[in-house]
């Protein structure tokens, strides 16, 4: 009872309800403007299906790079089996020459992965850029043009002299040109990449690709693919946010590469992974012909674990013989849950009715 | 140079005082909204079209990951946009591990707006975890979360654990501390006053604690652009001048009647206390439900000895008055203690960051002002001085035993 009449002697004063009615209504209408969403309708529901198969319903959007399908600049399927064998001419001393010509450029802002804009430096309009094969023995050309803002090489791991190493001729930007000109060798499997300091600034930005020479005696018939095993660091804080084969995170998970059971399939790979020191390759229910490098036409290792580190490469070569889908991805897990992880939906097909335009590309090289 | 200054300025406004001794209601509502106007034409020239000011400089995107619950094979995450620009939630993960999510109402931010992500994962309870959350540039942002724990939600027994635990917190020790009344009122004229100041001492560490957490809670939880510091700077001053003005407006009030006047101040003092121990319920209901800390029996001891303190507090003032107050050291002691309940229930239940910096500063500026109502009296008590023994004596041994009872929280 006392404590109500001293409650009363309060609110007998008008000014003093006045301020503490003024702070009551600030302090609860700033939590409403904290707190909108409370305000919010509700929408239509969505259902989505998790990595591990549980069903999900909102009634927001979804945010996955796995299942969201996005339109991509960049089309990794059509990276895959994409060979650039150059403008052939023979030369007087009965050689081939074979021409490129390669246009770097730094402004494009690509979309990477589902809804993250990245500013990619590229070859030729791509990260990677093209895929650059010749025979041993052939003149490679490359006509090089930098319409970029700064300054930019080419770097190709081989056999060259010391002016075609792209390190020393910087080229310079919007319109600079130069021309690398050399003979295609060893055999195997190479990187090319631009060498202009800060380095790693202008590889992790995708200024990288693949040069393939191929032996004078060429290789046995195969469904013929390159994977770069590469990383984008989106927030630039020198760790990849993301990690892929051929730039687009889980791109081959939900696009898987179709192959067939009996077909020796072939995989040119590189990588070009940076700051993380190793990459790995694991494939699912099999083993491959592991030739490092490619230099060497026997191969080293029988083995479904391969370890890569900085611009390591070689070549993989092996057949499935159930159908089925089959798991390749890092075994370094943080990579394969970033992204670096793909399928191969093996068909059973004998019949060999149905031939892959690859298969006729090797066909051209092979003996 | 700045006297000079403060002269011209003092001339004046003397000047427009004279001035407006005669103004004409329009004159003076236009003369106070010209620089309005200026204002508003400054900001259309500022943001208006054609206006290239604005484009120097990068302005950067930031969100700020508020909330993050574990719940039933779902983490759901609170995102703030907390940068001067929109932005767009792409991708979340656990662990630096990217997994599918749902973005609820969507995944476009314009400034200060909120979305939950619901990430379907299943966590493992007391484990740490870290969630990302990517925006459209490729940035991610980052809440580390020390041990995983089922969100809680409300439910009887739930409620009934938080009011046991608010009850022994806040009900109880206070309570106790009331029971010094007696003990008090046998005291010499110099020992009441080194009570009175004891409760100072205790009152003044409070303050500091309720900032300290204030501080402490704006920096972990709340995002840069609120300005934590000053938040709490801001909510605290409103919150002493507020009460200050209203408690100097109740004490003229009951100026007539002699005892009235510490029953004011043991009012005001358990109204300050009570909002101390509701931030303090939110801070407890927070970290269970936060899973920061597991509750231990020697933590509710902790804040039950330190409480304790609180209750002498309140019965300092009422030492003098001689008419039976049992009645009013309840209701004052609940005054104090129940807010804790309520504090733990909303803390537990629905904890928002910012809610709990508000709280506890508005606590803070409550405290301060009991602080100043009991000096006051203090030092019209010692014939206007401060420098007496058991003033100085009791203010610092108020200190000191905050301070050792706070070493068990």
């Amino acid at each position: 009872m006392k404590r109500t009449s001293t409650m009363k002697q309060f609110s007998l004063n008008s000014r003093s309800i006045m301020i503490f009615s003024l702070i009551v209504v600030a302090a609860i209408s700033s939590i409403f403007f904290v707190f909108p969403e409370t305000i919010k309708a509700q929408s239509e529901e969505k259902v989505f299906v998790t990595h591990t198969g549980g069903i999900v319903k909102t009634t927001g959007e979804i945010i996955d790079p796995l299942y969201v399908e996005s339109t991509m600049e960049f089309d990794p399927m059509e990276y895959l089996r994409d060979f650039d064998y150059g403008k052939t001419s023979p030369l007087p001393d009965g050689t081939t020459l074979r021409e490129y010509t390669i246009i770097a450029e730094d402004d494009k802002i690509m979309e990477v992965s589902p809804g993250v804009f990245y500013n990619v430096w590229t070859f030729n309009g791509s990260v990677p850029g093209p895929t650059i094969r010749a025979t041993e023995g052939d003149t490679v050309r490359v006509n090089f043009i930098n319409n970029g803002s700064k300054q930019h090489t080419m770097h190709f791991h081989g056999i060259h002299p010391a002016e075609m190493d792209g390190v020393f001729e910087s080229v310079g930007a919007e319109g600079g040109r130069f021309t690398y000109e050399f003979v295609a060798g060893p055999a195997g499997v190479h990187p090319y990449h631009c060498h202009v300091m800060p380095l790693e600034e202008h590889i992790v930005h995708g200024l990288y690709g693949v040069f393939i020479v191929d032996p004078k005696e060429g290789r046995a018939p195969a469904d013929e693919m390159v994977m770069v095993l590469n990383g984008l660091d989106t927030d630039f804080d020198t760790e990849n946010n993301f990690y892929a084969a051929n730039t687009i995170p889980f791109y081959y998970q939900h696009h898987p590469i179709q192959i067939n059971t009996g077909e020796l399939i072939r995989i040119y790979v590189v990588n070009m992974v940076e700051f993380d020191p190793i990459n790995n390759f694991h494939l699912h229910g099999n083993l491959y012909k592991y030739y490092p490098t490619g230099t060497d036409l026997v191969p080293s290792f029988y083995t479904d674990m391969i370890t890569l580190s900085q611009t390591e490469r070689g070549i993989m070569e092996f057949e499935y013989q159930y159908p089925g889908k089959y798991l390749f991805h890092a075994h370094k897990v943080e990579f394969s849950e970033k992204g670096w992880i793909g399928i191969f939906l093996v068909s059973d097909d004998d019949s060999d009715s149905e031939q892959e335009t690859p298969t006729g590309d090797t066909n051209e090289y092979g003996t | 140079m700045t006297q000079i200054l403060s002269k011209k300025h003092q001339q004046e406004t003397q000047t427009n005082m004279e001035l407006d001794k005669k103004p004409s209601r329009a004159k003076t509502l236009a003369s106070g909204l010209v620089p309005f106007v200026f204002v508003i034409i400054l900001m259309i020239y500022i943001f208006g079209p054609g206006s290239e000011l604005l484009d120097f400089g990068v302005p950067l995107p930031e969100v700020t990951i508020e909330m993050v619950d574990f719940v039933d094979s779902e983490i759901h995450t609170t995102v703030r946009n907390t940068g001067s620009i929109p932005v767009e939630i792409v991708m979340a993960d656990v662990n630096d591990r990217i997994q599918p999510a749902a973005v609820e109402p969507d995944r476009f931010l314009e400034r200060y707006e909120t979305a939950l992500v619901r990430i379907p994962f299943e966590w493992n309870e007391a484990e740490p975890y870290r969630i990302g959350i990517t925006i459209e540039d490729g940035t991610r942002f980052e809440k580390e979360i020390e041990a995983a724990a089922p969100r809680l939600e409300p439910s009887l027994e739930l409620i009934g654990f938080f009011a046991i635990i608010g009850t022994y917190v806040g009900i109880i020790p206070v309570m106790i501390g009331l029971m010094w009344l007696p003990f008090i009122r046998r005291l010499s004229k110099n020992k009441y006053h080194f009570f009175m100041a004891l409760t100072v001492g205790l009152l003044l560490f409070l303050g500091i604690d309720s900032i300290e957490e204030a501080l402490e809670a704006s920096t972990e939880n709340l995002a840069s652009s609120f300005n934590g510091v000053l938040l709490v700077a801001t909510v605290t001053i409103l919150s002493f001048l507020g009460l200050y003005y209203s408690s100097e407006k109740l004490i003229q009030r009951v100026k007539d009647s002699p005892y009235a006047k510490p029953v004011a101040i043991a009012l005001m003092i358990s109204i300050g206390i009570g909002l101390h121990n509701f931030g303090e319920g939110l801070a407890i209901g927070a970290a269970i439900g936060l899973g920061q800390v597991a509750l231990s029996t020697f933590l509710i001891v902790g804040f039950a000895l330190h409480n304790t303190t609180e209750g002498l507090a309140i019965a300092s003032p009422l030492a003098k008055e001689k008419k039976s107050v049992i009645g009013k050291l309840a209701a004052m002691g609940m005054i104090a203690g129940a807010p804790a309940i309520l504090g733990a229930w909303l803390g537990g239940f629905m904890y928002s960051p910012f809610s709990a910096v508000i709280f506890l500063s508005i606590g803070a500026g409550a405290i301060f002002q009991v602080i100043i109502v009991i000096m006051k009296w203090l030092r019209e008590e010692n014939k206007n001085s401060f420098s007496s023994a058991s003033i100085v004596s009791g203010i610092a041994a108020g200190m000191l035993v905050m301070y050792l009872t706070s070493i068990f929280v």
